[in-house]
């Protein structure tokens, strides 16, 4: 309590008005506090507690796991006593050429194969076309619209729109 | 599990409330009643006058905590409050929180029956719409998944490996879909589906050769892959599997994301997941109109989002439910709340709609400020949470990624993020049967089976996943399956975390060591 003499009338009035206002708000706390305890409403703190201190210990013994670790374990033998190469090597005949392609080059190859962002065709198109991209839409060209949903899984109608050359 | 998880520990009374409620049962709070006065934020105080500020009837004190007397009526600052009680008038109600309390014992008491005026008098004056229409009863889905599991609870064979570890070759770029086939694989009641055949792919092929009239090239099935995956992962092979059917199967679903290049994990489990939902409903039942769907997609992985929008100026709350395959989660910017829970937290705390986003109450009539919170309304039997590392700023046409570390538990317990819970705890934690209070019948313990991790930079970065099997951590980099620690896992940073209902986990064949964090928990 100030009994400053210097201090005027108002800095006393407002410091014993935020006075009130602070100790209300710490009865506030208090009392929603009081009732949650009271009416067993915290049970699981201890449980997290513990989570907590598995993760902390955790996080001291494994150094850095952000950077070390993840490409490292390529070359080590795996748990059925494998190796394997950086690049996949198994053989096996593409679905939509019947061309033998590398396990590891598949992707690309495919790519190439169904004609990038085309929808498929029972036949290689091996199409060249560069126009065709699924990113930059240009005015001219009519995208298979995919709706990407985050916490909202509303199923959207897939369009079949095709993709047409611009 | 505990009954007390579930519903409030009723506190023993003291003796003065006890005598006091002996002598005048509920009388004093329902006469107390119209003086009850709910603010829009829901906290309720005591309202005696409505032109006079409430002061103590010995010494006018008119600041700090005040008491209304139950029996008499008169209002009493804490010391006359004391001296008051003296004269048998023990019970009092706290002026500002209308909350009981003792003036002998000199502590804050509870009674259910107080609470439930409390409430009567609120629920009387709001208007509250329950959109109960996603209110279908999911019992019976949970006793077939139920089934499922003790079916497959039959050993696991002779291999000293656990069942279904297999590694994925990566086909260019594609560690993105490797390590979300991974958790799928380990996601029991997926995998108890499949491995069940309930998606039998000569039945499906059959009914796509019958229904291919209209003339588009006939796309093969995403589950029939997927299938085809999880009968190539369980089949005993442990040499590394090349998912190459499955890719091709997906970029003729996906045309616009087919392209050799990283993608994002995360929209690829949604993708896969709309895809599996969409060739599956075309052959089931037709839904009933406003139902749950009943794809394997969703009866795994769907769960029921709660929005409620609140007028701040008159309380009017309107409620909606949308459904939702996975959660996402922002990082706290300010890096505090660096934990699962603290995310959770944050999701479910009360938002300050801004001011060009007023809200139309039909209250009042008129825009007006509004608050805006998120609860789950029910839980879906495999929780995704989707960890929002990517950062994508469409002005700036960049993306970066944040590094920042994510405590994750292995056990979590959902609770505190339900409707009935969150709801509650707006009303002040009552106690009170709220309406379409379920926290009784839904399982809400969590355990993590799958984390999927992103490590590197935004373009050039790789993922992996680890899988929980038999209670040890198994890491699948690719064509690469190694063990590693627990604490390896939950130093990990989490991109996509997968939990599973404990009930699920336990039942599965999966040995749980339920002692390894709490004695509290228990398998049944």
């Amino acid at each position: 309590m100030s009994n400053d003499d210097n201090s005027s009338p108002h800095s006393q009035i407002s410091s014993h008005v935020f006075e009130n206002l602070l100790d209300s708000l710490v009865v506030d706390v208090a009392s929603e506090c009081h009732r949650i305890i009271r009416l067993g409403l915290d049970r699981g703190l201890e449980e997290e507690d513990e989570e907590l201190r598995l993760s902390a210990q955790a996080r001291t013994r494994v150094a850095d796991p952000i950077n070390s670790g993840e490409t490292n374990g390529r070359h080590v033998v795996d748990i059925f006593g494998q190796t394997h190469p950086a690049i996949a090597n198994e053989i096996f005949d593409c679905m939509n050429c019947g061309r033998s392609i590398m396990a590891g080059r598949f992707a690309p190859h495919l790519e190439k194969c169904m004609g990038k962002g085309r929808k498929a065709r029972p036949k290689s198109t091996r199409s060249s076309s560069t126009q065709n991209r699924h990113s930059r839409s240009s005015p001219a060209s009519i995208h298979a619209s995919y709706s990407s949903r985050t916490t909202n899984g509303t199923v959207d109608e897939y369009a079949n729109g095709s993709f047409e050359d611009s | 599990m505990s009954k007390r998880n579930l519903t409030y520990t009723n506190p023993e009374p003291c003796s003065h409330l006890a005598e006091y409620k002996q002598n005048h049962s509920s009388r004093g709070y329902n006469s107390l009643q119209p003086s009850l006065k709910t603010n829009p934020n829901g906290r309720t105080t005591i309202k005696t006058s409505q032109s006079q500020i409430p002061r103590c009837g010995s010494c006018s004190a008119d600041e700090g905590r005040l008491y209304f007397c139950l029996i008499c009526s008169s209002i009493h600052c804490p010391d006359h409050a004391i001296l008051h009680s003296q004269v048998g008038h023990a019970i009092a109600v706290d002026v500002d929180r209308a909350e009981l309390f003792c003036c002998v014992c000199n502590d804050q008491v509870y009674d259910p029956d107080f609470d439930n005026a409390v409430m009567h008098k609120q629920m009387k004056l709001k208007k509250n719409p329950q959109n109960g229409k996603l209110e279908t009863p999911d019992k019976k889905r949970r006793r077939k998944v139920a089934i499922l599991e003790r079916e497959t609870e039959a050993t696991e064979g002779v291999s000293c490996f656990p069942w279904g570890l297999r590694g994925l070759n990566n086909l260019g770029s594609t560690c993105f879909m490797n390590s979300v086939l991974q958790a799928m694989l380990h996601t029991p009641p997926l995998r108890n589906y499949f491995l069940n055949d309930r998606h039998n792919r000569e039945i499906c092929q059959r009914r796509r050769r019958i229904g291919r009239r209209r003339g588009p090239p006939e796309m093969s099935c995403l589950a029939c892959d997927v299938d085809a995956v999880f009968l190539a992962a369980f089949s005993g092979d442990r040499t590394p599997y090349s998912p190459a059917r499955f890719l091709h199967s997906w970029w003729q679903h996906a045309a616009n994301l087919a392209s050799y290049e990283q993608q994002d994990a995360h929209e690829f489990f949604i993708s896969m997941l709309d895809r599996i939902h969409e060739k599956e409903q075309s052959t089931l039942q037709p839904k009933v109109v406003g139902g749950d769907c009943h794809c394997v997609a969703h009866r795994v992985f769907s769960g029921v989002l709660r929005s409620d929008v609140t007028c701040t100026v008159c309380g009017f709350t309107s409620t909606t439910y949308d459904p939702c395959v996975d959660i996402s989660l922002d990082l706290d910017p300010r890096n505090i709340a660096s934990t699962l829970t603290g995310c959770l937290d944050l999701f479910t705390r009360p938002e300050k709609l801004g001011p060009d986003q007023k809200l139309h109450c039909e209250h009042c009539g008129l825009r007006q400020d509004s608050l805006k919170q998120m609860s789950i309304k029910r839980l879906p039997s495999v929780l995704c949470f989707h960890v929002k590392r990517f950062e994508h700023s469409s002005a700036r046409r960049t993306s970066k990624k944040v590094d920042q570390y994510l405590q994750f538990p292995f056990s979590l317990d959902m609770t505190p993020y339900l409707s009935s819970s969150v709801i509650r705890n707006r009303f002040g934690n009552r106690i009170f049967a709220f309406e379409g209070d379920d926290a009784c019948k839904a399982p809400s313990e969590f355990e993590v089976f799958a984390v999927v991790t992103h490590t590197g930079k935004l373009e050039s970065g790789h993922y992996v996943t680890y899988v929980r099997l038999r209670n040890e951590w198994y890491k699948c980099d690719d064509a690469w399956v190694t063990r590693v620690s627990e604490a390896a896992v939950r130093a990990s940073q989490g991109y996509l975390m997968y939990y599973v209902q404990k009930m699920l986990y336990c039942r599965g064949g999966e040995e749980m060591n339920c002692m390894a964090t709490s004695p509290r928990h228990c398998c049944l």
